[in-house]
């Protein structure tokens, strides 16, 4: 009996232990592939890393963030990065729940729309880049060339040469690259709320506008908060597009912050300004995070 | 239990064989790498690393080099050159070496400071031989610290390049020979309705030339050295009436007297060239081996009518720059049959065979790349191939008017990224020339006090 229930607890112990153990590789491989990177990049930022300089690297406390908060690009980016940030993150939503809502219609194009509509989304960001530069070039651009036909305009626009121009091309084109998938989260979450809600509050005599203010965006919150975050995270590191269409021209309108992260690792080669900077980066987003997960916090409860 | 045993003697038994493998299979590598060939030599193998250029050619000569040598194994990679520079540097960081690799004027400094290059006269006597038949830009271009750490690939100048059949169209039966006259005769395309922007530069601010380009129209008006820069590296031309002053001054007022065309803040080489070939521009600044694209027949109404003329101002003078083959320090730990190997290599590729520079004759001939050695110019294969883009006594008159850069230093990467964006806030009108060239100068002498 003794040894019965002995053995009964042993192997309760090991079907306890079972979870445990199956998340083990899982947790070496985020432990190898995102804790010690970020262990290494965080303990690194401390120390002087210019990589020309491989033998110097002693121990300098802040002095990495002192500087690159000090420099003279780190204002003007944080200020351009925030405007961009703002207008896709706004742009991206807007774009997603107007094309959302157009494709769970019964409309007869709709099939067609969804198509179109996701279509950038399956484009790389450098490949959509390059065809926003050509549509846009105050040269040969066809964008230019359609006003200019209509008669709009008298001589073709330099949209990527003009600072502020070059701005709102930039938001234009991340909207386009990045509004698909938004559009997609959004589309799954309409496609949850249970059509009785509306026939419900149809017999109540609320319009459309009221269903969509009162039942479907209040529904879509958490759907919302998930494309929020994600695009915020996307904007605040965008790259790859900045790097094809302007390459953070013209006088730096278009230099990000994440491009200076860029510029410090690989044009000065100074690697701990630029890890000084990405952690910084990183603060501001999961600070930026935080604050939304506080203010959109979701309650399930249907009223 | 028994089963359960027997499976993992059987998984020791996999692992113990599969490791077996790979060491006898390393073993095999590591023979094949230092094995003796049949004709007494080991076998040596080097890598190469180059920028994703003419990757044919490079593979053919890389072929009858080793019909030469049977005993050298070239393992050959390429990246982007748009990721060149990145990408090397990060192989260096993870002590990931080549053995050999296509260099820059432009990175030497930062990559000879860190250790990463090893000059090559200090293990090849021959190479200072091979210096006395380079143009005197290309030797600048790859000596630091009075070491020569290169042999060339190819060498260019920066050239002024017109729309012939624009200044005949305009009533012009000559070039410019200043920028006033540049501006004069820009005017003038522009008033006859012949094209809209009679200038385009490759400004971007993430574009290569950008920089090689803006010295060059500062060296055209300058005499002698030193237009940037004293010989301690003191800035010296942020004063009011410099080649450098006047040179941002005559680029504001073009730009804003719409003669120079907006889109060049943001355009690349590759953009500039098709923009020429279709016929928008007259004028351009750009790198010397564009004018065979340029010109080449079939590539738009405008081929064959794109001149080379020497650099306005009045010392003519331009920039000149070098691609060059260079040794790292991890060949150089490798020991002398590696560096015996890679002497052979690089001498075929950038040195004479059989008494000829039959490799770069090639890129010349095939690709219009230009070179430093000046033998070539005499070489009749490359004046018939370079006649048919281009008047080969001017580009040996510009090549022996040009010089190196200024300002190769281990701080000039981060200056450059600060002044290309101060250049652009000049052209906008967003601040003064002065102020421009002040900012630029506080920031050089602000990086050069934090890099002792």
């Amino acid at each position: 009996m003794a040894v019965e229930s002995a053995k009964a607890a042993s192997s309760r112990r090991k079907s306890n232990a079972f979870p445990y153990w199956s998340v083990i590789p899982v947790l070496l491989f985020i432990a190898l592939f995102t804790l010690y990177p970020v262990y290494t990049a965080i303990k690194e930022s401390f120390f002087l890393n210019i990589i020309t300089q491989p033998r110097n690297n002693p121990f300098i406390g802040l002095k990495n963030y002192t500087e690159v908060m000090t420099s003279y690009y780190f204002l003007s980016s944080l200020g351009t990065t925030s405007i961009y940030t703002l207008a896709t993150v706004a742009g991206v939503i807007l774009f997603g729940m107007v094309a959302a809502l157009v494709m769970n219609t019964s409309i007869m194009l709709s099939n067609f729309l969804k198509v179109i509509i996701l279509l950038p989304w399956a484009v790389s960001t450098v490949v959509g880049g390059l065809l926003w530069k050509w549509i846009l070039n105050s040269d040969f651009g066809i964008f230019s060339g359609i006003l200019y036909s209509l008669g709009f305009i008298k001589e073709y626009i330099p949209f990527l040469s003009n600072p502020v121009l070059a701005k709102i091309s930039l938001v234009v084109a991340h909207i386009w690259k990045e509004g698909p998938l938004a559009a997609i989260f959004i589309l799954s979450g309409l496609q949850l709320i249970p059509k009785d809600l509306y026939e419900s509050a149809g017999l109540d005599g609320g319009n459309k506008w009221s269903m969509f203010r009162l039942v479907t965006l209040p529904l879509l919150r958490p759907i919302l908060l998930v494309v929020l975050v994600f695009e915020t995270v996307t904007s605040i590191l965008s790259f790859d597009l900045v790097y094809v269409m302007t390459g953070g021209g013209p006088a730096d309108s278009t230099a990000l912050i994440s491009w200076f992260a860029y510029s410090e690792i690989f044009k000065s080669l100074n690697l701990g300004h630029g890890l000084a900077l990405s952690i910084i980066i990183a603060i501001i987003t999961l600070a930026l995070i935080s604050v939304y997960l506080r203010a959109l916090k979701t309650d399930y409860t249907i009223h | 239990m028994g089963k359960i045993r027997s499976r993992k003697l059987l998984t020791a038994l996999a692992i113990i064989t599969l490791s077996a493998l790979v060491i006898s299979g390393c073993g095999n590598n590591r023979n094949e790498s230092s094995g003796e060939s049949g004709e007494g030599n080991k076998n040596i193998e080097l890598s190469f690393v180059t920028w994703s250029y003419g990757v044919e050619t490079i593979a053919d000569n890389i072929k009858k080099f080793s019909d030469m040598y049977p005993y050298i194994q070239v393992k050959h990679s390429d990246y982007s050159w748009l990721d060149y520079h990145d990408t090397i540097v990060s192989r260096f960081v993870a002590n990931n070496f080549p053995d050999l690799l296509y260099g820059s004027d432009h990175w030497l400094y930062e990559w000879a400071s860190a250790g990463w290059l090893v000059p090559l006269d200090d293990h090849f006597p021959k190479v200072k031989e091979y210096a006395k038949e380079l143009t005197k830009y290309s030797i600048e271009g790859m000596t630091n610290n009075g070491k020569i750490y290169g042999l060339p690939y190819y060498a260019d100048t920066i050239d002024f390049v017109y729309n012939d059949q624009h200044l005949k169209d305009a009533g012009f039966d000559k070039p410019p020979e200043t920028w006033e006259e540049v501006y004069d005769m820009a005017t003038a395309l522009k008033n006859k309705g012949i094209v809209q922007y009679p200038i385009v530069l490759a400004w971007s601010q993430k574009e290569g030339a950008f920089p090689e380009t803006f010295q060059s129209m500062v060296f055209g008006r300058h005499d002698g050295d030193g237009a940037f820069f004293d010989k301690d590296l003191n800035p010296i031309f942020n004063k009011e009436g410099t080649d450098v002053y006047n040179t941002l001054e005559w680029i504001r007022k073009a730009y804003k007297d719409g003669l120079i065309d907006p889109a060049s803040l943001t355009m690349t080489e590759l953009d500039q060239v098709k923009s020429m070939q279709s016929g928008a521009h007259t004028f351009t600044v750009l790198p010397q081996y564009n004018l065979a694209e340029l010109n080449k027949p079939g590539s738009g109404e405008f081929a064959g009518k794109f001149k080379i003329g020497l650099m306005p101002g009045k010392s003519h003078s331009t920039v000149g720059f070098v691609r060059f083959y260079a040794m790292t320090s991890g060949l150089e730990k490798k020991g002398k049959e590696a560096l015996d190997a890679a002497w052979k290599f690089l001498e075929y590729s950038a040195g004479k065979t059989d008494g000829e520079y039959k490799v770069v004759e090639r890129w010349a001939v095939e690709n219009g790349l230009g070179f430093a050695q000046l033998p070539l110019y005499d070489n009749q294969k490359v004046r018939e191939a370079f006649g048919k883009w281009g008047d080969i006594e001017i580009i040996r008159k510009q090549a022996q008017l040009a010089r190196a850069k200024e300002g190769m230093t281990t701080w000039y990467g981060t200056w450059d990224v600060f002044a290309r964006a101060e250049i652009h806030k000049a052209i906008l009108d967003q601040q003064s020339t002065m102020n421009t060239l002040n900012n630029l100068a506080n920031k050089w002498n602000e990086l050069k006090s934090q890099s002792k």
